[in-house]
């Protein structure tokens, strides 16, 4: 089924909440998922896998100990979500050097952030890993090697430069995989209230007659 | 936005215009959603046809209605069903209606309009696909649809009294757009010129189910009084709307984007500041404002409400249409400034609602000074959501002082500041408000309280070093993300924010869909609860096969059509 990228974004949001992350760093997992579905890659695949591997961690063994010299986690795997964010936030530092990251997951969740740091600063971005290499200019992406969908690399790194020789075909639904696209409804569940009568008069204001 | 460099009248100050109860207080303007798509269909000479009305004698049926402008046609396929009365609700957890609809993106198929008779009806349990531009669904009046139906299958007109006392035959309960149950998203329509103002096609798809409604209602009376029935006079045909009941989903929308709320604030404070900066008016535009506020006048007096907060209100409004009439007899509007000495006058004589009236008001004559601005209500800008990490630690603090000072210095733990939380019920996912301390809602709150966040991010913020970059702060709270997001909008966002609290013992969320309502167009706002409001959208509009340049604006004032 297609869904419309507003979808995705809606239940990535709910579902990184759901799944224990602030509403700042849910939102940006959102805009992350969607991004990606707007390449063609199924974002929502990838955000699933991000959060049932967070499964449990503190956030403090999931983001860059440090903002100094390579990033790592004394976790030992970086969440992409995490250094993702942190790269983004960090886009100024692209003009004097290279961000080294190392051992992190499921680095395509990278990407959205590379692209928001290509954004702010006007230039494409490249983020490389063993066997992919993919430029963004922000909106776009070209992607080089067979190694984007990788659960695990032992290290990345993202640059100012390179040019979009193919980029990708933009789209403007998703379709998401049956199993992501129930893993992150099962995450966002759990940021409904369940249904009580008591909330059901009153939460949203029933009173007066709607029947007339 | 346009430069203001002419204008010798700031913009009001975000902290008289970002209150709850003056946000509660806005009156539609000239640039209005419904007004600008109206005067935009008779500029383009758009026209309008209904090839298909197939509803038999139950009720049951669908019906087409299409719009043509230059480019494109969009078309309204509405659905009619036989509800049984127990099932009849305005609630979101509604699970049948007496009427579904959806804007669809072109002229559909018979195998589009199959497609979508399997799906529509059910509404959150259905699926549309990117054809669609919105779905929506309506429940009848049941006060005036028998009594209309009735009378009009007997060949009499309805009771002038009884469709006064409700104005519309059907309100619709909501409308989805922007990707909602898999409708097209907003970036497919964004850039077509019909569609630049925010909300054209909800606003269009309203538009066309009124008539669509009037129709059934003439269509219905024929099926049960045969040869005897008449039509519906085109007066009182005239005077009917589409009422429309909202709940508590619209006030999330407003706090969940910051950029579009500011925009569409800050385009009729601009507006006010363009029309209050003029240093003279003319003879022929005090004419068309003393118009007007007659014209006003009548509309407040069909305005009822049996909420006790609204009551009061009107008894305020109609006490300031009392002094703005004493006022303007003894007023020459054609000395110097006079809108600016106008709305000084109103802000020292009148209540909220008088001011946010003549504020509204004095934008009237003045649609080339104002209806441009339009186009700058929508959210141009996708990258103002990106945090800029490399602003110091410092300046964050500075920013979170200019939007939330107001807030710096309230009691976040005392009970009655932070008594409510918003949250989504499992049940159809239905926004609510609870109560904090008595039900077990906080694990599920909603982050739709900006102020009490940036307290508790500014009280962070204090322990950290002024000059290291934000991005280190943020590595180390996520929690205050998307605080830190906010008030990097509100640099370049003065109206981004409410100036309130959100989580209060004593907030009324009727406040922010008054807002949102009144930036649409609504009028005759009557509150349910403290959480809904119904309203009334096109009364006194042109039917589609009416539409003149003349009749396209100004309907909104009663009597349009004799003194546009």
């Amino acid at each position: 089924m297609s869904f419309a990228l507003n979808e995705i974004e809606a239940t990535a949001k709910r579902a990184a909440s759901g799944a224990g992350l602030s509403w700042g760093m849910a939102e940006e997992a959102a805009k992350a998922a969607r991004w990606l579905c707007a390449q063609g890659i199924d974002g929502a695949a990838v955000l699933a896998a991000v959060l049932e591997q967070n499964g449990g961690k503190a956030a403090a063994d999931l983001r860059p100990a440090s903002l100094s010299g390579d990033w790592r986690t004394d976790g030992g795997t970086l969440c992409p979500l995490f250094a993702g964010a942190s790269l983004s936030d960090c886009a100024a530092r692209l003009a004097t050097g290279r961000i080294t990251l190392q051992a992190v997951s499921h680095p395509a969740m990278l990407l959205p952030f590379a692209a928001a740091a290509a954004s702010q600063l006007g230039k494409a971005v490249t983020l490389e890993w063993e066997g992919c290499a993919a430029v963004t200019d922000g909106r776009s992406v070209s992607v080089s090697g067979d190694a984007l969908l990788q659960a695990c690399v032992s290290g990345a790194s993202a640059s100012l430069g390179g040019s979009l020789d193919a980029p990708l075909s933009q789209a403007a639904r998703a379709t998401p995989g049956t199993a992501a696209w129930e893993s992150l409804n099962r995450f966002a569940h759990r940021t409904f209230a369940p249904a009580t009568e008591a909330s059901r008069l009153a939460g949203a204001g029933a009173g007066l007659s709607d029947n007339d | 936005m346009e430069t203001t460099a002419h204008n010798t009248i700031a913009r009001r100050d975000p902290a008289l215009v970002m209150r709850l109860s003056r946000l509660g207080s806005v009156h539609q303007c000239r640039l209005s959603f419904m007004r600008t798509l109206t005067r935009r269909l008779a500029e383009e000479n758009w026209s309008f046809a209904r090839p298909h009305f197939d509803i038999n004698e139950q009720g049951v049926g669908h019906a087409v209605y299409t719009a043509t402008g230059p480019q494109r046609t969009y078309s309204l396929v509405a659905f009619a069903h036989d509800l049984p009365p127990e099932m009849r609700s305005d609630r979101v957890i509604a699970t049948a209606w007496d009427a579904t609809f959806t804007l669809f993106d072109g002229v559909p198929t018979a195998e589009d309009i199959e497609r979508l008779s399997k799906n529509v009806p059910y509404q959150e349990a259905g699926r549309v696909d990117e054809q669609s531009l919105s779905v929506s669904r309506a429940n009848r009046s049941v006060r005036l649809w028998e009594h209309m139906v009735d009378a009009l299958s007997h060949g009499r007109q309805p009771e002038a009294e009884t469709v006064d006392s409700v104005g519309y035959l059907m309100r619709s309960t909501a409308v989805y757009g922007s990707g909602k149950l898999g409708a097209a998203d907003f970036e497919k329509i964004a850039c077509r010129p019909e569609m630049a103002a925010p909300f054209q096609a909800e606003m269009l798809s309203v538009y066309l189910t009124r008539a669509f409604v009037r129709d059934l209602v003439n269509h219905m009376a024929r099926m049960r009084g045969g040869e005897q029935a008449v039509e519906l006079d085109k007066e009182t045909a005239r005077s009917l709307g589409i009422g429309n009941s909202t709940g508590l989903g619209m006030a999330p929308f407003i706090i969940n984007h910051p950029v579009l709320f500011n925009n569409w604030i800050e385009a009729r404070e601009e507006a006010i500041a363009r029309v209050r900066s003029l240093p003279a008016a003319t003879e022929e535009e005090v004419e068309c404002f003393r118009g007007l506020f007659a014209r006003s006048q009548a509309s407040v007096a069909a305005w009822h409400s049996q909420h006790p907060v609204q009551i009061g209100k009107l008894e305020d409004l109609n006490s300031d249409l009392e002094k703005i009439t004493a006022h303007l007899n003894h007023t020459d509007l054609t000395r110097s400034t006079p809108w600016d000495q106008l709305y000084t006058w109103a802000e020292g004589a009148l209540s909220e609602e008088g001011q946010e009236l003549i504020a509204s008001l004095i934008l009237e004559p003045y649609g080339d000074l104002v209806d441009g601005l339009s186009v700058s209500m929508a959210d141009g800008r996708p990258d103002a959501l990106l945090i800029n990490g490399a602003m110091t630690v410092a300046a964050v603090r500075d920013l979170i002082e200019a939007s939330f000072g107001w807030t710096l210095s309230t009691d976040w733990q005392a009970k009655e500041n932070c008594a409510r939380a918003w949250y989504v019920s499992e049940e159809k996912l239905e926004p609510r408000l609870g109560e904090r301390f008595e039900e077990p809602i906080a694990d599920y709150e909603q982050p739709l309280a900006p102020a009490r966040d940036a307290a508790a991010a500014h009280a962070a913020l204090a322990e950290w070093d002024g000059s290291l970059p934000v991005a280190e702060f943020l590595l180390k709270h996520p929690e205050h993300r998307h605080t830190v997001r906010r008030v990097q909008i509100s640099a370049d966002a003065p109206y981004s924010e409410i100036q309130d609290n959100t989580i209060s013992a004593e907030v009324l969320p009727i406040d922010m869909l008054r807002f949102k309502l009144a930036v649409f167009g609504a009028t005759h706002f009557d509150p349910r609860s403290d959480r809904w409001v119904r309203i009334c959208m096109y009364g006194n509009a042109p039917y589609p096969e009416e539409l003149t340049k003349e009749n396209a604006d100004r309907w909104v004032y009663p009597n349009a059509e004799d003194q546009a």
